[in-house]
């Protein structure tokens, strides 16, 4: 863990550009000034860092880059806060501050030869889009990858934009659904536990990903448990309330694990053996 | 034989320290005691029990500046803050150095938190034994004592004479260096008795109790006021956030309370911990549960009493440690 990180202290950045991804998310790319700590700032899907809006504050986001392209560091970040709203209003060339990287990550090792299913809700995709890109850049160490992502509406789904290039990879679909059509939409407009039944993942040698709102969760890991999916072969990431990042602040517990450093990546199997409910 | 000091000689001490180093001691404020900077010896207020409010705010202040912001030709340059001045802790009573010893757990825990330690470091701690244990107090329980001198630097313990001086550490001793001490045959008194509160299978008890509808009920009386947070001596939850003060960007960190609303609430909607009954088990789930579990047994309380003192709807920690331990599961 980096010592400036636990100073909290972030390192002084450039907002390099920052892109709509639809009316309420945009995609921020940010390079650390510092060309060593850049070198330094290496991290793994499902990890997390502090942005820092200088003068409203910072707050953790998934980290939707993948560190081995060096192409910057990538936040999808919808409007919802003080500090997302200043973002939003920030642009390229804006100092900015990152702390991190924070957290444990998906365990992508473990899955090499296992069918990978990515199920994705709204701004829950940020955190998957490293791992889907993992996949896809080492392709051959993983079976079938099948993405599911829902949205609100069309105008809703994150990275519309790399839906082609994720679906035009070997043994790679990818599937989309929303909660209301508009009228250029030919797709599904289904709830994501509804489509999860229809296509009838198989729980067989697979690992499903899951992040979305707790309430699109709670309802597909019903339908998951259904195809007989086991606890352990659930996955998701947790979203809680922190200001340090460094189990010290107290904010992100559920029960007696940190969400910022045992997680926030658990399985459900671990989720379900916590003391207390998230 | 004991080496003692005078009442005399001890206000001369306080003057030679008060010299290169800042003094906190508890004084008398807004009708309360409280630990302050002291001008002079004279300030130091002597009575029986801990301070109102504690000395934690020496180590990690109420609100506290950790870096500014500047923004200048360059672009951006961040300043973080140190301190530059040894401070004296006096006047202490032993639970609320073992506050600093709970604290030590978490925020010297790898990664260190640098403004505690900083602090902490150039930090002396000088207490005072408890000859007289005020109600609520229960010290015993908890792993420390009204005697127990294991957390300071040096104990004083009053005494006919004056107090019997027990440097601790060697950064006891250093500060004791030249100070008159007189060998005596003076002895302590005895320690105060207090009632004692079951926490020997507290952890247990905790984990049996988690889902009980005995938090919810407890939970019932709680106003959300806070004050258990911000007087107890081993809380040590914050907030972070940014204030624009001379142009100038400041990040604050200030003591938070897990009672507090929006404590767990995200940006977005989605709370965590909503029940009023999970908020209040969060403050003594931690204390009692999940700190002795990640802390080797250390229990997140030193037995002060403040909170059993100064909570308006009496919410009693020595009330919930017995009642727990009669909750069978669920």
């Amino acid at each position: 863990m980096p010592s400036d990180g636990a100073a909290l202290l972030p390192h002084v950045s450039t907002l390099r550009g920052v892109k709509d991804l639809t009316p309420d998310v945009k995609l921020f790319n940010i390079e650390i000034d510092d060309p060593q700590v850049r070198e330094r700032f290496v991290y793994h899907p499902g990890q997390f860092a502090f942005v820092s809006a200088f003068g409203v504050g910072e707050s953790p986001f998934g980290i939707t880059s993948v560190s081995y392209r060096k192409d910057g560091l990538e936040f999808a970040v919808r409007k919802v806060g003080t500090v997302t709203s200043m973002l939003h209003e920030l642009e390229p060339g804006a100092k900015v501050g990152v702390r991190g990287p924070f957290g444990n990550y998906f365990p992508l090792h473990d899955y090499k030869g296992k069918d990978i299913y990515i199920i994705g809700g709204g701004i829950g995709m940020a955190p998957l889009r490293p791992v889907i890109r993992t996949i896809l850049d080492r392709r051959d160490d993983f079976g079938k990858l099948v993405v599911l992502n829902g949205a609100r509406t069309p105008n809703d789904l994150v990275f519309a934009d790399e839906f082609e290039l994720w679906s035009e990879a070997p043994n790679t679909q990818v599937e989309l659904t929303v909660d209301r059509g508009n009228e250029r939409w030919k797709g599904r407009v289904a709830l994501l536990p509804a489509v999860v039944k229809e296509l009838a993942f198989s729980p067989y040698n697979s690992v499903a990903i899951i992040c979305g709102p707790p309430i699109m969760i709670k309802f597909t890991l019903v339908e998951l448990k259904k195809l007989a999916f086991s606890d352990e072969q659930i996955v998701t990431t947790l979203e809680a309330k922190m200001k340090c990042g460094l189990g010290k602040c107290a904010r992100c517990n559920v029960g007696d694990k940190y969400v910022c450093r045992q997680g926030p990546v658990f399985t459900m199997a671990q989720i379900a053996d916590f003391i207390e409910q998230y | 034989m004991s080496q003692v000091i005078s009442k005399e000689d001890l206000i001369k001490w306080l003057e030679s320290l008060l010299k290169d180093r800042t003094v906190v001691a508890p004084v008398a404020a807004d009708g309360v005691t409280m630990f302050r900077p002291i001008a002079r010896p004279e300030d130091v207020v002597y009575k029986p029990g801990n301070a109102t409010l504690g000395p934690k705010e020496c180590l990690f202040p109420l609100s506290h500046t950790i870096f500014t912001v500047e923004r200048n030709d360059n672009g951006v340059s961040i300043v973080p803050d140190t301190m530059d001045r040894e401070i004296v802790v006096f006047g202490l009573r032993p639970c609320d150095a073992q506050g600093f010893a709970i604290f030590d757990l978490p925020m010297l825990g790898d990664p260190a938190d640098p403004y505690y330690k900083d602090r902490r470091e150039k930090t002396t701690l000088i207490g005072i034994a408890c000859n007289i244990a005020p109600p609520g107090c229960f010290c015993s329980s908890t792993g420390g004592g009204p005697h127990d001198a294991t957390n300071l630097d040096v104990m004083l313990t009053e005494v006919s004479e004056g107090y019997i001086v027990q440097a601790v550490t060697e950064k006891g001793k250093e500060l004791l260096q030249g100070v008159p001490l007189k060998e005596s045959a003076a002895v302590p008194p005895p320690p105060p008795d207090m009632p004692l509160v079951p926490t020997d299978d507290i952890v247990a008890a905790m984990r049996r109790s988690f889902k009980d509808q005995y938090w919810s009920r407890l939970a019932d009386r709680c106003t959300h006021c806070n004050i258990c947070s911000y007087v107890c001596p081993t809380c040590y939850c914050f907030d972070i956030r940014d204030y624009q003060q001379d142009g100038k960007v400041h990040r604050v960190r200030s003591w938070e309370s897990c009672q507090a609303p929006g404590f767990t609430k995200l940006a977005g909607g989605h709370d965590p911990r909503p029940e009023k009954g999970a908020k209040m088990r969060q403050r003594f789930a931690h204390k009692l549960l999940y700190f002795p579990e990640e802390f080797k047994g250390v229990l997140g309380c030193t037995g002060c009493g403040r909170c059993v003192r100064l909570c308006p709807v009496n919410i009693d920690i020595r009330e919930i440690a017995s009642d727990v331990q009669k909750i069978g599961g669920g």
